[in-house]
């Protein structure tokens, strides 16, 4: 028999490269499987703050919106390359969701919460204000999608979708098997002992403030990775990236899928996109639907669909030791 | 390096009018078992947050192994030595005993332990420190338990180990026995007789019977000041302990 592989590569990763191949081919276009891998990007940035620390983010469209703008801006402007305008947007991420840390934590419960929702609304009126650079209202035009190069070598074009699906791909399974591995560090275990007692964790000498900056620094570096590679996809930013709609839009798909769980937030992710897809075909005011969803999984569903899934298996396990 | 690990100096905290400890002088030698006991609102509690930076003293000073600390923050009291356990258990209670003492011991390495790149398994020396700890707290048999499923005692017990966790030069226990049985209390204070042969151990109690027979040193405190401290016997026989505590009966 052939061992299971072990650590970040074992357990759901090779469940994760089974839907990477499979996702095109099962929804509609190659598009929308990009865009579904965008969004469960951000909520797996969103799920490390909720799910593992404890702490909801509504500022997570603001790094998503500064992703957007600033990938697009460096390549307009400066006209980088695909890499270096990803880098350029991971990098001031990082540094706005460090600075949001810094200030939000300050403060616990719904003070944090407040403040989060304070700064994302003030990023939302300077993206508004400064129209000059972002299109204001009418969203930033034409943001071009470069091929693939490195060093001056280009390596691959972008322009198919299938092409821009594949290279999201990969960049998705570095990020869950990335987010793996900061899940089961030092810093990740710390990091739900903090979501467990903050006071114990204090006590046992963790200064949590450190703990809970860097969770939100790589939040939102991969948040706004993702906000990248969402303006490149449909070549445009629109000023809804930043606004706290995009903040909401994540947090739910995150808490649909199933918080502390990152497979989850693949699934909450692809739910909420899917159907939204469909739904909004069919009748516009489809929100109103995803409200009454959200009220009955809230109810019914605490550990999100994953969860749920999760104790279908255990059942279905339980049955079959039953009948032997 | 003088005999005595921790010295409190006219040590005061006041909440606006109201002096809850009021010029308080301590010291505790090393490698004994000092309590510090007292009626209900004596100050023990104050005192407690303010040797383990729950509270900044409003006066006075704290030094602890030759360093002050008073305005020190809690989480970095533990680095230098001070470990200590909750009046009320505060654990992590979904978590195995296990996974508790493992994220004890790393506290104790501060924000090493923010490498986010490594995985927790590499963290050896904590494991088996925790497995360690799990042995002499009598727990392993629960080892994968959450620590919410153990008996009350037992979280008594555990609660007393994550401190120990710390590798602490001076072990500062709140009431370990509060709310425990009287059939759990023997196995707490036997716990913290044989912890006070290689840790220096500061205990705050309520019930004066439990200190008597494992403590070294034992500090009466009434109304924010010491009255009395000396050998347990000698207290027990001062008038003025009994008056006080007599007085909280009255």
């Amino acid at each position: 028999m052939v061992p299971l592989p072990k650590g970040v590569w074992g357990g759901t990763t090779p469940a994760v490269l089974a839907i990477l191949a499979l996702l095109p081919v099962a929804v509609p276009s190659a598009t929308l499987a990009t865009e579904i891998l965008i969004f469960a990007m951000a909520a797996l940035a969103c799920n490390l703050l909720l799910g593992y620390g404890g702490l909801l983010s509504f500022g997570q469209g603001l790094f998503f919106g500064v992703g957007s703008y600033l990938a697009a801006l460096a390549m307009i402007h400066l006209e980088v390359g695909l890499v270096a305008a990803l880098a350029i947007a991971v990098a001031a991420g990082a540094a706005v969701a460090t600075a949001v840390g810094w200030l939000a934590i300050r403060r616990t419960g719904i003070y944090f919460v407040m403040l989060t929702l304070a700064l994302a609304q003030m990023g939302y009126f300077l993206a508004y204000t400064l129209s000059k650079w972002t299109g204001g209202d009418n969203g930033l035009l034409d943001v071009p999608r470069p091929p693939l190069a490195l060093f001056g070598v280009e390596l691959a074009s972008l322009d198919g979708a299938y092409a821009y699906y594949a290279f999201v791909a990969v960049l998705f399974l570095a990020v869950y098997v990335g987010a793996r591995r900061v899940i089961d560090s030092p810093f990740g275990s710390t990091l739900v002992a903090i979501r467990e007692n903050e006071a114990r964790a204090a006590a046992v000498g963790f200064d949590t403030r450190h703990f809970k900056m860097l969770a939100f620094t790589l939040s939102g570096a991969v948040t706004a990775l993702a906000g990248a590679l969402y303006a490149m996809l449909i070549n445009y930013v629109p000023l809804d990236n930043v606004a706290i709609a995009m903040s909401e839009h994540i947090v739910i798909m995150t808490i649909i899928g199933g918080t502390g769980s990152l497979l989850g937030s693949l699934l909450g992710a692809g739910t909420l996109v899917l159907v939204g897809e469909v739904l909004s075909a069919i009748w516009p005011r489809w929100p109103l639907l995803l409200g009454v969803g959200l009220i009955l999984l809230v109810m019914f569903l605490r550990r999100g669909l994953w969860g749920g899934v999760e104790s279908l298996i255990a059942r279905y396990r339980r049955r079959g030791e039953a009948a032997e | 390096m003088s005999a005595y690990i921790l010295e409190t100096r006219d040590l005061a905290l006041a909440y606006g009018g109201f002096r809850a400890v009021d010029g308080v002088s301590l010291r505790v030698k090393a490698g004994t078992i000092h309590s510090v006991i007292g009626p209900n609102g004596a100050g023990k509690t104050s005192l407690f947050h303010c040797l383990t930076g729950g509270r900044k003293p409003t006066e006075g000073d704290i030094v602890f192994d030759g360093r002050d600390v008073t305005r020190r923050p809690a989480h970095a009291r533990v680095g230098i030595g001070m470990a200590r356990s909750f009046q009320v258990t505060s654990l992590f209670q979904n978590l195995s005993v296990r996974e508790n003492l493992r994220l004890a011991s790393q506290g104790r390495d501060g924000d090493r332990a923010l490498a986010f790149w490594r995985p927790v398994s590499a963290g050896r020396a904590h494991l088996e420190r925790a497995d360690r700890i799990m042995e002499r707290l009598n727990l392993s048999a629960r080892a994968n338990a959450a620590a919410g499923d153990l008996s009350h005692g037992q979280q008594r017990v555990l609660e007393v180990g994550m401190a120990l966790c710390g590798e602490p030069k001076l072990l500062l226990l709140d009431e370990p026995t509060s709310g425990m049985g009287i059939d759990d209390i023997p196995v707490m204070t036997k716990l913290i007789a044989d912890l006070g042969r290689d840790h220096t151990v500061m205990l705050i109690e309520h019930n004066m019977g439990i200190v008597m027979s494992i403590s070294d040193t034992v500090t009466v405190m009434s109304r924010g000041k010491v009255l009395v401290e000396g050998r347990p016997d000698a207290v027990r026989a001062d008038e003025r302990v009994r008056a006080a505590y007599l007085g909280e009966a009255g």
